[in-house]
């Protein structure tokens, strides 16, 4: 991959709605971190699109984080994204691994990518999290952090 | 035995919709229907905001087109604070003008790439498996890249004067709230970080190019395709020319007779009446004086170019004599063309945003009028989809007690029953089983409106598509359901 300028920051993708409850947890999570300037570049989106797999090909790491309808064990999901092709997608509504894919396919750039996915629970027209959410945002942000002074040690070492 | 299909959601538009076919027992069509049934209603949820959270809250409305909700809403809270379009600042009306093109360039992008070119690329019966933007960047990735680098630039110009790309804060009422910057132009026109404005014209001439020889390898198609009579509405200025932004309002039957002859957009209510059916949530707005039956019109790139007397630029006038000529300058009624019309929209704005970009004026800190407040407002833009109105009542304490919002794709409702109706009679009537190309087709002929349905019924939330095959009896015997 070139010298990228944006040098070793992690692009952060937040993805929902505040206006919709539990949907705010992706906008949540990157606002968390959206103090550590040296370390991320954060965005927001209502749902990804066509034009984010050329913004991903300017970073070497990218986290897409989202809320989830999912349950998983401890409240939310990382892991480490693949490039698919979906064939049911509509132009307006990206998945994190299509976006990754037509970053590969069209620009020839693999960015290495993960996707924290925070379980909800209610998506009507509501301000704030659940309860729920809420506990399940907070295990994520922990656990994040975990990973994150991994990641930073694994940097300094480099 | 009788059959109903039904194709629900519709993929590649903007929200989702629901179409039924009814075959009789010999498997001929005897009607169809285009249904939207989510409603939320955002004419009612605004009512008892104040006013200044009007342009604010109805972008929500849609994260495809939110500029075009915002700057009509802009418009019509103008009028609230007693400020017309003519007495904007200079700098504040050509800021509203720029954004408004890279809104309506970057829209048109995507759907051009990303929806349209699938069809036109693989044919409208082609398999699943290729009608989808995977396809085209695998076999055409400069088309794919051009797309995704037209639509950025569209992006970016919002993002620089609204400050986000989508759901910004850009109009205030009476102005704007920022001004653009020196490093902010440079940004478009020296073309050291993203490709320039220069760039972006030169792209619009190629995918222009691009249509012309799908056209001359398929004319019969385009001419053909859900073709049928229809008026056509838009916006034009003083001399009868295209206009986007702010303009009259003209409209003329499937001859090219004036149905509309240029009247105020503040005069709307005189002119139009909004009608309903049972099977869909979303209206049928008509000309009163014409009536229900014959006053539906088109709305968007094709009646825009069918209603204007030329477009002022250069280089997309040239192409919209090219376009004309092919009908002997007759009314163009032809659906797929408007694919065509869309494209000489792209380089129309285009044109204008660099016109625009060279204009110091939009550097100006100049950006607020103020006048004597009113009780009504009313907005009325060209969205990428068509004629778009915002209407809004409000108490003395500036509270909105009524909200009437006529959406683009709501105009061409009618125009996609149509084509919905064409198809149907056409491609599937009578050939015995229900191909996946077939149902495409119907697709294709929605998609050449680029429906937002979401705006059309102000629905929140997603819309799933689905078809339905049913018998005389009202009996469900098949069905297909598609994500959206």
């Amino acid at each position: 991959m070139n010298e990228l300028k944006t040098g070793s920051r992690i692009l952060m993708i937040g993805i929902g709605n505040n206006g919709r409850s539990d949907d705010a947890l992706g906008w949540k999570f990157v606002d968390e971190f959206s103090n550590l300037e040296d370390l991320f570049d954060i965005e927001h989106r209502y749902q990804l699109q066509i034009e984010d797999a050329l913004l991903i090909t300017e970073y070497k790491k990218v986290i897409f984080v989202d809320a989830s309808h999912k349950e998983y064990e401890n409240g939310f999901s990382f892991y480490k994204c693949t490039p698919a092709r979906t064939e049911a997608f509509t132009t307006h509504k990206l998945e994190p691994e299509t976006v990754l894919w037509l970053a590969n396919d069209l620009f020839n750039q693999s960015p290495e990518v993960y996707v924290m996915a925070i379980c909800g629970v209610n998506w009507e027209l509501h301000q704030g999290l659940t309860d729920t959410a809420q506990k399940n945002f907070e295990s994520a942000v922990s656990f994040f952090m975990g990973w994150l002074n991994k990641e930073t040690f694994r940097f300094s070492t480099q | 035995m009788k059959k109903k299909i039904t194709i629900d959601p519709v993929t590649r538009v903007e929200g989702h919709g629901r179409v039924t076919i009814h075959l009789d027992e010999y498997g001929k069509v005897e009607d169809s229907f285009f249904h939207i049934v989510e409603f939320r209603g955002f004419e009612r949820f605004i009512q008892g905001h104040p006013y200044w959270e009007a342009p604010v809250l109805v972008q929500r409305l849609c994260g495809i087109c939110p500029v075009s909700h915002h700057l009509a809403a802009a418009k019509a809270i103008d009028q609230l604070v007693g400020v017309d379009p003519e007495d904007l600042s200079p700098a504040a009306f050509k800021l509203r003008k720029l954004m408004h093109y890279g809104q309506i360039f970057q829209s048109h992008a995507l759907h051009f790439f990303y929806l349209a070119s699938p069809d036109l690329l693989f044919g409208v019966d082609a398999p699943v498996e290729k009608r989808n933007v995977f396809a085209v960047a695998i076999e055409n990735k400069e088309l794919a890249k051009k797309g995704i680098l037209m639509r950025k630039f569209g992006q970016e110009i919002i993002q620089a004067i609204a400050g986000k790309k989508i759901h910004g804060v850009a109009a205030v009422p009476g102005g704007m709230h920022k001004t653009m910057d020196q490093k902010e132009r440079d940004y478009f026109l020296n073309g050291k970080d993203i490709p320039n404005i220069n760039t972006m014209i030169e792209w619009s001439q190629e995918i222009i190019e691009f249509i012309k020889s799908y056209h001359e390898k398929n004319r019969n198609l385009m001419d053909t395709f859900a073709a049928f009579p229809s008026g056509h509405l838009g916006m034009v200025d003083d001399l009868g020319n295209m206009e986007l932004y702010h303009g009259k309002l003209r409209a003329i039957d499937s001859e090219g007779i004036i149905t509309l002859p240029d009247v105020s957009t503040d005069d709307y209510q005189k002119y139009f009446l909004e009608g309903v059916e049972r099977w869909s949530y979303m209206k049928f707005p008509y000309l009163k004086e014409v009536g229900r039956e014959k006053g539906w019109n088109r709305v968007g790139p094709l009646a825009r170019v069918n209603i204007c007397n030329a477009i002022p630029t250069p280089l997309a006038e040239k192409e919209r004599q090219a376009f004309i000529a092919f009908t002997g300058k007759k009314v163009n009624n032809s659906t797929l063309y408007s694919h065509w019309a869309r494209l000489i929209e792209i380089l129309h704005c285009a044109e204008m945003m660099r016109d625009l970009l060279h204009d110091d004026e939009i550097m100006s800190s100049d950006l607020v009028r103020e006048g004597k407040p009113r009780l009504e407002g009313i907005g009325i833009i060209e969205a990428p989809r068509g004629t778009l109105t915002h209407h809004y009542q409000v108490d003395e304490k500036g509270m909105i007690t009524r909200c009437n919002l006529i959406v683009s794709t709501t105009h061409n409702n009618e125009a996609m029953n149509h084509a919905v109706r064409w198809v149907a009679n056409n491609v599937i009537s009578q050939k015995g089983t229900i191909t996946d190309g077939m149902l495409n087709q119907v697709e294709v002929a929605i998609r050449a409106y680029d429906p937002c349905l979401s705006c059309a019924t102000q629905a929140l939330g997603q819309m799933p598509l689905r078809v339905e095959l049913i018998n005389h009896k009202g009996e469900l015997i098949d069905e297909r359901i598609k994500n959206g």
